[in-house]
């Protein structure tokens, strides 16, 4: 089997045709991880054990005719979702060994489909970064070039399913975290709308943006773990009863007749000229294929990222506060009660994660409130109407996924405003809570995957599913040599 | 951002800086609030009727007891005594 270029849906032939065995294909790439992950360090935990049993268990089933699209698919978790039973540091020392009583609802739908868990793949510290190198135990790098980053949060995610590790992964995606990494490492990467999937057992960064979504090698791979993982859920009062039948239907239906926007704003300087060209020759691949390009414009764009970070710090510096060290997580030491909680929070976290919590409880206090948060907030209502306006003229949104490719391992470091900007390209998408899905679209001259998203209108991924499939379809992907 | 204004954003987050750590911190601190402020200049207020769309109100689930995790499942996590936590004595 080539484990980098195996789809979900043609292992899930294979399993059914008896081409292959549940445990033989979990075994392949168990196999791949143990001989090839030293270089790239995706996962924080492989669960061997658990993912031979979990093989045998989908193997009667497959043996049955009772096999479920998922059954047996060998697959790896980000490490901040929780898994019953089984280590979820989120990349953290303050979760070090925490070990959660529970699955998450997105977990127990993968583990209601007999999925096999191969491990929980690393992440920033907190999905807090875009290059995997706030992790406190992987700083993963990226499978086409081990000298640059895989992107982030979910950079062990994306590199894990580049790399050809697992079939495909779970991430969670907050400002950009599926796609951004996804598009480093060349792959396809799914952000759900906000409630579509619950968010019950993710480890909670900013509750308002947070969603669950899978990383693949194809858009139809998407869909298939997205309709296994989507519902309402009693345990998350966000997630919404948005019926859906099948993420796939429209996929081999092509677009002809659609119009895709293009919002100049997304094209300027920022981002780098070999980005722009292969994202605009995607879009007139599109034109090629029957549809018409819109142009519009999304001016809040300027003012994007900041009402991202203070509206994201804020919901974290709240969030965050759970972690004292008492009930789980590091225990520090001290001879007051607040003494311990101190020591506890400055052990535990790292610098970014310390960054974004004080900018949090500033934005929030006293004083500051007015001028930051509640107009991060006013933004937030402007951004979801030019988005409303756009989604007027047009089916979907076309747009880089990020300014550049993978950049160097070390070039945003101590540098939090670059990497903070870095992230123009996605946020809007998670103010707004509509779905968007990455796909590569080309490679840089050194051969560097570059990644188009493609925005749809709130609760409708099956139309950005089939607009990312018929790009695919006509696509060569170049895989990573590792 | 001001040495003044860290320690209390500091002290509000529980967190505790060397005086090293403070120097670096305040310096990537003020550039990123430098940033952050730019966001002032767009003109627009916040309009809280049109928010508060995200959470279902009307959907609850009815609060009827049921059983919960199982104490030592909840307790793997620490080094519970007597099945309590144990936390420093506070004698202030």
């Amino acid at each position: 089997m080539d484990t980098k270029n195996i789809t979900a849906a043609a292992l899930r032939r294979m399993l059914d045709n008896k081409e292959i065995s549940a445990k033989e294909a979990a075994s392949e790439f168990l196999s791949e991880i143990k001989t090839k992950d030293d270089k790239i360090l995706s996962f924080i935990t492989v669960t061997e054990d658990e993912a031979m049993r979990n093989a045998e268990a989908a193997q009667k089933l497959i043996d049955a005719g009772e096999a479920k699209p998922l059954t047996g698919i060998p697959l790896a978790i980000k490490d901040n979702l929780c898994t019953d039973g089984i280590k979820t540091t989120c990349s953290s020392r303050m979760l070090g060994d925490f070990v959660p009583p529970y699955s998450a609802t997105a977990v127990e739908k993968l583990i209601a489909q007999d999925y096999t868990l191969l491990g929980k793949v690393s992440m920033d510290e907190f999905a807090m970064g875009g290059s995997t190198q706030t992790s406190a135990f992987a700083k993963t790098k990226n499978p086409y070039n081990t000298e640059c980053v895989p992107g982030g949060s979910s950079g062990g995610s994306a590199a894990a399913v580049s790399a050809g590790f697992c079939a495909a992964a779970l991430g969670s995606d907050t400002g950009g975290s599926i796609r951004q990494p996804s598009s480093f490492c060349g792959v396809t990467g799914l952000k759900p709308t906000y409630g579509r999937v619950s968010r019950y057992g993710l480890v909670a960064f900013a509750s308002s943006l947070d969603q669950i979504g899978p990383i693949a090698r194809t858009a139809e791979d998407c869909g298939i773990i997205l309709n296994a993982i989507a519902g309402v859920d009693p345990k998350d009062a966000t997630s919404r009863d948005v019926p859906f039948t099948d993420f796939n239907e429209k996929l081999g239906k092509g677009v002809s007749g659609m119009k895709i926007a293009i919002p100049k704003e997304f094209y300027g300087d920022a981002v780098d000229e070999e980005v722009r060209t292969a994202v605009m020759n995607a879009a007139h691949e599109y034109e090629k294929m029957g549809a018409s390009l819109v142009d519009c414009s999304i001016s809040t764009l300027k003012y994007a990222v900041q009402a991202y970070y203070l509206i994201s710090s804020a919901e974290a510096a709240s969030n965050l506060s759970r972690y004292d060290g008492i009930k789980y997580g590091l225990r520090g030491e001290g001879h007051s009660f607040d003494e311990m909680i101190r020591d506890s929070r400055n052990r535990g976290f790292g610098d970014e994660v310390k960054r974004r919590i004080l900018l949090g409880n500033y934005a929030l206090s006293s004083g500051y409130y007015d001028a930051y948060y509640r107009k991060a907030l006013a933004l937030k209502q402007k951004i979801i109407e030019e988005y409303n306006a756009v989604f007027e003229q047009a089916d979907v949104i076309l747009t880089p996924t990020a300014p550049t490719v993978a950049y160097k391992i070390g070039a945003q470091d101590n540098d939090p405003v670059k990497m903070y900007t870095a992230d123009i390209c996605t946020v809007t998408v998670n103010i707004a809570g509509l779905p968007a899905i990455n796909t590569t679209c080309g490679y840089d001259k050194n051969g560097m995957p570059i990644g188009m998203s493609i925005v749809g209108r709130r609760f409708d991924e099956a139309t950005i599913i089939g607009t990312a499939d018929a790009f695919e379809r006509t696509f060569s992907p170049v895989r990573c040599t590792l | 951002m001001d040495t003044a204004t860290l320690d209390h954003i500091s002290e509000l987050s529980k967190l505790n800086f060397t005086p090293d750590e403070k120097n670096v911190m305040l310096a990537q601190m003020t550039d990123i609030i430098e940033l952050m402020d730019t966001i002032k200049e767009y003109d627009i207020t916040y309009d809280d009727t049109k928010d508060h769309n995200e959470v279902r109100y009307d959907d609850l689930r009815k609060d009827i007891p049921a059983p919960s995790f199982p104490t030592e499942k909840l307790q793997q996590n620490t080094s519970p005594r007597d099945n309590c936590y144990v936390v420093p004595k506070m004698m202030e």
